[in-house]
């Protein structure tokens, strides 16, 4: 008996605003882009789970240290007073993300957004324990049954530890990780338990469960990311000029270059698509690839198309592959859509296909709309000069602030309950704090001095400070003046590490009394 | 079975005072409830003392800058919910000629 054929009603008229989220299945697959975002994946969270524990100078290589409130990154250390620089750092990475989106595309979606990353090593662990897209939508399908179970709950196990793992790590980041290593997990502190917890939550729900949904539903990077597109800029592209009009064919028929067929005109071919979208085929309709919003201008409509003579066909065989491999489940033949992460799977299983059909590859590919619409790709232009000069001039101005930042901060807080003191001998007296941070990790010594008039001076003189590395010191310090000092008088203290390597002048004022 | 190969309904674009209503409206209010909560427990001026000591400030104006703080914290959430919400096809358009 003949197979099947499934059918089922489609949801009244009424109840289509609402359409639930279809899981997706990504179809695996393997090819140029795919390698890449391998390599990508490798270099990303090895260093992620690597670094922590790199050793630098005795101490972690990469520390965040919270409660000291000092930030180790290799050989920099920062203070709470180089909180700039980090505001900086953001401003850079805002500025390069601009500047290689331009260029490149959305090659951050691809290849380097945590996102991205953790859902592409979930969907390895997937493809481990449950199969390929087939298996795991029959599974899916099927009833609850030992080999289901066993599949599922390997798959649980698997992703469970790697998020563990995840959140240790995260944690490592603020805490010593051989400490917290050494302490784990009874002795973890509850704020650590918290942390590693939470961490392991988040990456097991957005890598195992959400996956594309927060590229299209959450990011914002997707909504304002095409502002800075342009016809110059790498995207994942369909060519429909070569593969309208789509459909399956007899083996044997060659590309429309071979038989002379020819690339079609823009226009036309446009409209192919356009239709074609509105009325899929049966197999593009059971991919359920949503239609595509990027051509549907109010009040436009869209014809049928009629059948087409083989020797007519354009190079896409509509076999719906493309879709398949989507992470986002999109369908890129309907153009540039905001859920492309651009991760160029669709790219791979395309050539793929090309190859066995013996047609030439880069029906779909990354490439710019000119090229794609046969014209010429400029690389220079304003807005990618006005961002690499931008992004060059950040990044050199954080290099220079970073290495010149004084090794020394100085502050001097005047003591706040007496504006002076007259003492016994009819002298007055002001008292001073003098907070004196050794930003270094070697032990300085300081020279304190006083420049002032009026007879002002330090009380036991020059004096010299020793301050161990990283110390904060609170140096008491009293100045002394003659007992006939009246109102207010300017002062400066000057700060001077021994070896010359810091020094640094505060001006703070000397009160006497107003009469 | 809901039918994917229908594109969804598309809300046409709201008035330019609805949005900007439903954008500043709620985190006004937000901010003005999160205002009186925090200056309930927490004296602008103790602030000013751990901060900024040498600022001349009163306490009016710790209020009002705690509130325009709230606000712009609100008011830019609910600017990034509402860019969130905006249906697919207002993103989803061809690229722009050259010039």
């Amino acid at each position: 008996m003949a197979r099947k054929i499934p059918v089922a009603l489609l949801d009244q008229s009424g109840n289509t605003l609402y359409a639930s989220e279809r899981k997706i299945y990504p179809r695996d697959v393997s090819g140029r882009f795919q390698s890449l975002r391998h390599v990508a994946v490798v270099l990303l969270l090895g260093m992620y789970y690597a670094f922590p524990w790199l050793r630098w100078d005795g101490r972690q290589a990469v520390l965040f240290d919270l409660p000291a409130r000092k930030f180790y990154i290799f050989g920099l250390n920062f203070w709470p007073q180089d909180f700039v620089f980090l505001a900086g750092l953001l401003i850079i990475a805002g500025m390069a993300l601009f500047f290689f989106t331009t260029l490149a595309g959305r090659i951050w979606c691809g290849y380097a957004c945590p996102q991205t990353v953790w859902t592409e090593v979930f969907l390895w662990m997937e493809r481990w324990t449950e199969g390929d897209r087939g298996r795991r939508m029959k599974l899916d399908a099927g009833p609850w049954n030992r080999d289901k179970i066993l599949r599922k709950g390997s798959k649980h196990v698997l992703w469970l530890v790697f998020a563990l793992w995840t959140g240790f790590t995260f944690v490592g980041f603020f805490t010593p990780i051989t400490q917290l290593a050494a302490r784990s997990p009874l002795e973890w502190g509850g704020w650590e338990q918290f942390w590693v917890l939470f961490y392991a939550l988040a990456t097991w729900g957005n890598a195992g469960f959400l996956r594309e949904q927060v590229c299209k539903y959450m990011c914002p990077y997707a909504r304002f990311q095409s502002a800075m597109f342009d016809r110059n800029t790498l995207i994942i592209a369909y060519d429909p000029m070569r593969g309208e009009p789509r459909g399956p064919r007899k083996r044997g028929l060659g590309s429309v270059l071979e038989r002379g067929r020819g690339l079609l005109d823009q226009a036309l071919a446009y409209d192919y698509v356009f239709r074609a979208a509105h009325h899929p085929g049966a197999a593009d309709a059971a991919m359920h690839a949503r239609g595509g919003t990027a051509f549907a201008g109010p009040g436009l409509k869209a014809e049928p198309l009629a059948s087409f003579q083989a020797q007519e066909l354009g190079d896409c065989i509509d076999c719906t592959i493309c879709v398949q491999v989507c992470p986002t489940g999109i369908d890129i033949r309907n153009g540039l859509q905001y859920e492309c992460i651009a991760c160029g799977a669709c790219v791979d299983a395309c050539d793929e296909v090309m190859d066995k059909m013996g047609y030439p590859r880069g029906l779909i590919r990354n490439s710019t709309q000119n090229a794609i619409d046969g014209k010429k790709t400029r690389i220079i232009r304003p807005r990618i000069v006005i961002y690499g000069l931008l992004l060059l001039a950040l990044c050199i101005g954080w290099a220079w602030g970073v290495t010149h930042r004084s090794p020394m901060i100085a502050e001097v807080l005047r003591d706040r309950n007496a504006l002076y003191q007259v003492v016994a001998n009819g002298r007055v007296e002001n008292s001073y704090t003098l907070k004196i941070i050794n930003k270094t990790v070697e032990p300085k010594s300081y020279r304190i001095g006083v420049v002032a008039g009026s007879g002002i001076e330090l009380v036991g003189g020059v004096q010299v400070v020793p301050a161990a590395a990283e110390e904060v010191l609170d140096v008491p310090l009293t100045l002394s003046a003659p007992a006939s000092t009246r109102g207010i008088h300017a002062v400066r203290f000057d700060i001077e590490a021994i070896d010359a390597s810091a020094s640094k002048s505060v001006d703070s004022n000397f009160f006497g009394p107003t009469q | 079975m809901t039918d994917f190969t229908e594109p969804r309904f598309d809300h046409p674009p709201r008035s330019i005072a609805q949005r900007l209503g439903a954008i500043a409206w709620p985190s006004f209010f937000a901010a003005g409830v999160s205002t009186m909560a925090f200056f309930a427990f927490v004296d602008p001026l103790a602030l000013r003392d751990i901060t900024r000591p040498g600022l001349e400030l009163s306490r009016e104006l710790g209020y009002t800058i705690g509130f325009f703080m709230f606000w712009l914290a609100t008011a830019s959430s609910s600017l990034f919910t509402w860019i969130l919400l905006r249906p697919a096809a207002r993103f989803n358009k061809p690229l722009p000629p050259e010039r």
